[in-house]
């Protein structure tokens, strides 16, 4: 370290040039204080905009869905009028036999959407008006031994859900429902019955053309189904 | 364009005046291009214009709250950077912010060459985005006339908050009491009810910009007749 010069003159310049020195580095520290906090705010804006993104793919998925559905149901109406035509030219084929016919005509019925789906115990479940939204869509090709659907439901008229299941063909599988679904109710709020309206089915998917109806009981009585859908399960080509 | 074409592109951009509070869509709308922007921040589009009005004011804060080469500043809606150019030569950072992303894009073509300065895009009224205590100089100029009372008090309060101990604050409008507010203010009693424009002009008067500096904590507080017509308050953030 220098000695400081004896001139006082001399002695108040060097120090205004220390303290300017000071200064310079004090400002320097606080605009890079203020960089790295507005850096921190740009961090949060990231987030911010990861779940902005993350809102979008889910809207996508659902409009996806939507149209999977919708072509689902195209396939089925194709599906229904092949059956029928089939069981026409079957008809044409074998008109001298209406036993051998019939059970043509019933597997068409059977695969029709508007007949209703003989629930365990064998009465039929009616639809129910719901709001609702399956995290995995039923409206795919089966690969797999079994599929769990996930989604939540409300039922407008507001009663509570107190059991879920799937019936298809008319085997019933049995699901969890009032599960937690913290996103749905931070956006809609919740449905003082049922404040946990998620719920999750799992069920046997054996190959071949199924019909499947995702029905919740309400208030404890009475079931309705949410969804119904044909579906194709297909194995595995091994 | 001709500042013609400017003035009446303008004309269309502005929003009625139940979009006040909107500034966000308020100041979007109307930094749509370079030239409408600079129209609508600074009544005129030309550099050498913007440049010699922005010496002006570097001046005013220079006789008013002095400046320091080692000051670290922040504008309040600082527009197309009217001002923060030519400041920025003056002290070690200058800092930015608007609530209008259109604006800060003209800014920041008008700032390429200025490496210390930073511009902020405000999400709402206040200036949440900064820390406290960090700079030396927070000023507000040709802002406070298209603001409501409400929302330039919260700028005076946030001024505060993030100021250093020491700093000094600048906020200025146009006066109801000289003949140009009076003016103003009679044309925008002028308007039809349902066409006053979000972003109309509304005067101060001097105690109202020295109740706003006093009641958020500023020492010193004064209140400035400008030359060109406006009234400007300034105070001091005590020291610890």
């Amino acid at each position: 370290m220098s000695a400081p010069p004896d001139d006082p003159g001399q002695r108040a310049a060097a120090l205004q040039a220390e303290l300017d020195a000071v200064k310079r580095r004090d400002a320097e520290f606080r605009a890079n204080m203020v960089k790295e906090f507005l850096d921190r705010g740009e961090r949060n804006t990231y987030l911010h905009t990861l779940r902005e993104e993350k809102a979008t793919l889910v809207k996508r998925e659902q409009e996806s869905f939507a149209d999977l559905e919708f072509l689902t149901r195209k396939l089925e109406a194709e599906g229904d009028r092949s059956s029928a035509l089939e069981a026409e030219l079957q008809g044409m084929w074998r008109s001298w036999s209406w036993r051998l016919t019939s059970p043509l005509r019933a597997l068409g019925r059977a695969f029709s959407p508007g007949a209703p789906a003989p629930a365990a115990g064998g009465e039929p479940v009616q639809g129910g008006v719901f709001t609702y939204y399956l995290h995995t869509a039923p409206f795919r090709v089966y690969r797999g031994d079994s599929f769990t659907l996930r989604g939540w439901a409300w039922p407008e008229d507001g009663r509570a859900i107190t059991a879920v299941r799937v019936n298809l063909d008319g085997r019933t599988f049995a699901g969890r429902h009032g599960l937690e679904e913290p996103e749905v109710i931070a956006r809609y709020g919740a449905q003082p019955a049922n404040p946990r309206p998620g719920f999750e089915v799992t069920f046997a998917t054996p190959p071949g053309r199924h019909l499947l109806s995702l029905e919740a009981q309400l208030g404890g009585s009475e079931w309705r189904w949410i969804v119904r859908t044909s579906v194709w399960c297909e194995p595995k080509a091994p | 364009m001709s500042a013609a074409d400017a003035n009446s592109r303008w004309m269309d951009s502005t929003s009625t005046l139940g979009d006040r509070s909107a500034y966000k869509k308020v100041w979007e709308r109307q930094a749509q291009d370079p030239d409408v922007a600079s129209l609508a921040v600074a009544g005129h589009t030309d550099e050498a214009t913007l440049e010699l009005s922005a010496r002006g004011f570097i001046d005013t804060l220079r006789t008013t709250v002095g400046l320091s080469p080692s000051d670290v500043i922040l504008e309040i809606g600082c527009g197309i950077a009217r001002v923060g150019r030519p400041l920025s030569r003056e002290c070690t950072h200058w800092f930015g912010a608007d609530i209008s992303t259109g604006m800060l894009r003209h800014a920041s073509d008008r700032l390429k060459d200025r490496p210390n300065t930073t511009l902020v895009e405000l999400a709402t009224v206040g200036l949440q985005e900064f820390p406290r205590d960090a700079f030396d100089l927070v000023y507000c100029t040709i802002v406070f006339m298209h603001l409501f009372e409400w929302d330039r008090y919260r700028y005076v309060e946030e001024a505060f908050r993030v100021l250093r101990p020491g700093g000094h604050g600048y906020f200025d409008n146009f006066p109801l009491d000289s003949s140009h507010g009076w003016n103003v203010f009679i044309e925008g009693s002028r308007y039809p009810l349902d066409r006053r424009p979000a972003h109309i002009s509304m005067a101060s008067t001097r105690e109202e910009l020295g109740i706003y500096l006093r009641k958020a904590g500023f020492v010193d507080v004064q209140v400035h007749d400008l030359p060109n017509e406006l009234i400007a308050a300034t105070g001091r953030k005590p020291d610890c």
